[in-house]
């Protein structure tokens, strides 16, 4: 086996260091100024790559991030990790409970607030892919990719805004929750089977098996695995060390599946999410589980993979105004008003509909790792996924403030 | 608090016990008996049931045998529509098979589908059971409150000795990974504040009640309630679980079995379901 030489294993660990601590300090200023702490983070990525420190200082930035080949190699296996951990928490929260709870109401809000988005974003990705930068050759393909990740909502950004404003646990939060966790779920079948439609043209499965494939994992995942699930969590419990056992099970387990979906054709990340959801919704994993794998979930590997997004990309020399603000403007309105007309439709009131349309306007997190994905695939420019990104961020900082200004309306 | 109490019959080995059960429970609550029979009615049976009733000295005048012919589940249903019953008894659930736990049995669908509370016997006793350590499912659900006023209800007049409220801090785990971002002092906060909020709503909802004799306490639980309810009822060894029912059964139900399925699948103590 091949190993990292010293020079090598240095870098590494520097390129690891810089980056957690460029996340924390971030992190902590979001925090200061209340804002959420991925927005720190994605900006600590682009103040460490090309974009800043490659500006002020390109040597030193240079000898950190583009010296040493394996390194970076080994670097971005740990991001791989990070986006399949990242999926795996983010399916760890959703809660079928409160879905079910929500019922009919929290489906039409979330299928709407999709719909509008996706058919938006196609429409102006394939009437204009070389302005957006879109891959004219797989048109359908990346227009639909666009929709899709200007749809998605952030769940655990939404969970953390909601509970800011005191809203978490009201009739509203729980819908929105609910909606976010149905967005998620959704999002990932959607996305698979686009991604199948992609790989069709150069040997892939083809769309119907993938799409058979993918409902069919689903549904053996949540009643039989769940199942298998539900007989083996007591045992880890009782018999093995805790949290050890069930930390380095369920990440083992977590890998497995993912590893599978990738096999089969679907991507990693989808056999993690639904590994998660299935775990997630097992009565025997207890809360506190839950609490231990997001806190070092979310503080170590969450971090080093939205440090890695500045890193990829220039932020000022691939930046386009008119790309940012189509995609801003379309990602905003039509999320929105997809969200506040579902709810409408679903006979919530106006004023709910509203902090649901603000809430569900929530991104960053699944959409930016779906935006990476494409940018990796070819389908999409650097400057769309800036776009995407920007995106992210605006509606993560603006949401907690509009959702705040939509719950002192008085209608 | 009930004026009507209904029992279906079946002439199984376990009826006695059923009708002295029942028996204590209109006499606690000085309510009218509805006996249900699906089935063909024949002199036989009812030569039996008059001799199981005079054996156990019940007031036949205050009793109404119905015999009905047709789908048990749809008859004993209809009923309890037509009498207006407030509550019918029924025996407990053996552990189903998968096949049957997929396809649905008799007595889940009575359960999910009465229009009526339902108490739910696991081990109807001829010397009646004592409900003695009552558990209350103070989850906030929009019927909670309702569950909460019947259940202290039941407990003085079954003459409760201690009612515990029980309650689930949603999505705990998503909650408190979220607060991750915060200091320690900030998380700590959010903790007390999770737990007292839960503690606050179910005392703003006993103060509006009589809560006569009754030792009452408060417990706050992270996790999903259903199974935490079980987990709790087996560690304290209760005899009678009070939770809500305010949802239709659906397939999906049973593909994804949570809350009430849960419950019914453990059956950890007899069970009172309150319906609005």
């Amino acid at each position: 086996m091949e190993t990292l030489n010293h020079k090598e294993v240095i870098n590494l660990l520097l390129q690891i260091a810089a980056m957690l601590i460029m996340a924390r300090i971030f992190a902590e200023i979001a925090r200061k100024l209340k804002q959420p702490a991925v927005v720190g983070e994605i900006l600590a990525g682009i103040v460490l790559g090309p974009t800043i420190l490659g500006y002020t200082m390109p040597e030193f930035q240079q000898y950190l991030f583009g010296s040493h080949e394996m390194a970076n190699i080994a670097l971005d296996g740990f991001v791989q990790i990070s986006v399949v951990l990242l999926l795996f928490i983010a399916g760890l929260e959703v809660e079928l409970q409160i879905v079910w709870s929500q019922g009919k109401n929290a489906l039409k809000i979330a299928v709407a607030s999709m719909v509008l988005p996706i058919i938006a974003g196609f429409v102006v990705a394939y009437a204009f892919p070389e302005f957006l930068g879109v891959n004219i050759n797989d048109r359908i393909v990346a227009s639909t990719f666009f929709g899709l990740a200007i749809s998605i909502t952030a769940l655990a950004v939404v969970a953390r805004v909601l509970m800011d404003l005191n809203l978490f646990k009201t009739q509203t939060g729980l819908l929105i929750i609910a909606a976010a966790m149905i967005i998620d779920v959704l999002g990932w079948i959607v996305f698979s089977v686009i991604l199948s439609l992609s790989e069709s043209g150069s040997g892939g499965l083809g769309v119907w098996p993938t799409i058979g494939l993918t409902l069919v994992f689903t549904m053996i995942m949540l009643t039989i695995g769940k199942g298998l699930i539900n007989r083996i969590l007591p045992w880890v419990n009782k018999k093995m060390a805790w949290p050890g056992g069930l930390l380095s099970l369920s990440l083992a387990t977590c890998f497995l599946a993912a590893s599978f979906t990738e096999f089969i054709g679907i991507h990693a990340i989808f056999g993690a999410f639904i590994f998660g959801v299935a775990l997630g919704d097992s009565e025997y994993l207890t809360e506190k589980a839950k609490e231990i794998l997001h806190q070092f979930i979310n503080n170590i590997f969450a971090p080093i993979f939205f440090v890695s997004i500045g890193l990829k990309v220039n932020f000022i020399e691939s930046f386009d105004l008119g790309v940012t603000g189509v995609i801003v403007v379309v990602g905003l309105l039509t999320k929105y008003f997809g969200a506040y007309f579902g709810g409408r439709m679903a006979n919530v009131g106006r004023k709910e509909s509203i902090i649901a349309g603000f809430g569900l306007s929530t991104r960053g997190s699944m959409d930016i790792i779906l935006g990476l994905i494409a940018l990796e695939y070819g389908l999409v420019s650097d400057s769309l996924f800036i776009g995407l990104v920007i995106l992210a961020l605006i509606s993560s900082i603006a949401s907690g403030p509009l959702m705040g200004w939509a719950g002192r309306l008085k209608i | 608090m009930y004026t009507k109490i209904a029992l279906a019959i079946a002439f199984s080995p376990r009826i006695e016990a059923l009708i002295t059960e029942v028996k204590r429970l209109v006499l606690l609550f000085d309510s009218e008996l509805v006996l249900i029979h699906v089935g063909i009615k024949t002199p036989e049976l009812e030569k039996k049931l008059d001799d199981l009733l005079q054996r156990h000295g019940c007031d036949r005048l205050r009793i109404k045998v119905l015999w009905k012919e047709g789908k048990p589940v749809k008859m004993i249903l209809k009923a309890c529509k037509e009498e207006n019953v407030d509550l019918l008894v029924a025996g407990a659930l053996k552990r189903e098979g998968l096949f049957k736990y997929y396809m649905g049995s008799v007595g889940r669908k009575i359960i999910r589908k009465a229009p009526c509370s339902v108490l739910t016997l696991i081990e109807p006793k001829v010397e009646t059971s004592e409900f003695s350590k009552v558990v209350i499912n103070g989850t906030q659900l929009e019927i909670t409150p309702v569950v909460i006023e019947q259940g202290l209800e039941f407990s003085k007049t079954v003459k409760a000795d201690q009612v515990s409220i029980l309650n689930e801090i949603k999505m705990y785990g998503l909650q408190m990974g979220t607060a991750s971002e915060d200091s320690e002092d900030e998380i700590a906060q959010t903790r007390r504040q999770l737990v007292q909020n839960e503690i606050d709503y179910v005392e703003q909802i006993l103060q509006k009640l009589d809560k006569g004799n009754l030792r009452i306490n408060i417990k706050v639980t992270g996790g999903k309630w259903a199974v935490e309810l079980a987990r709790f009822c087996e560690k304290t060894d209760a005899d009678l679980l009070v939770v809500g029912d305010e949802r239709k059964l659906n397939f999906f139900d049973r593909i994804f079995p949570h809350d009430l399925e849960e419950l019914l699948s453990t059956l950890p103590c007899n069970l009172l379901i309150v319906k609005k």
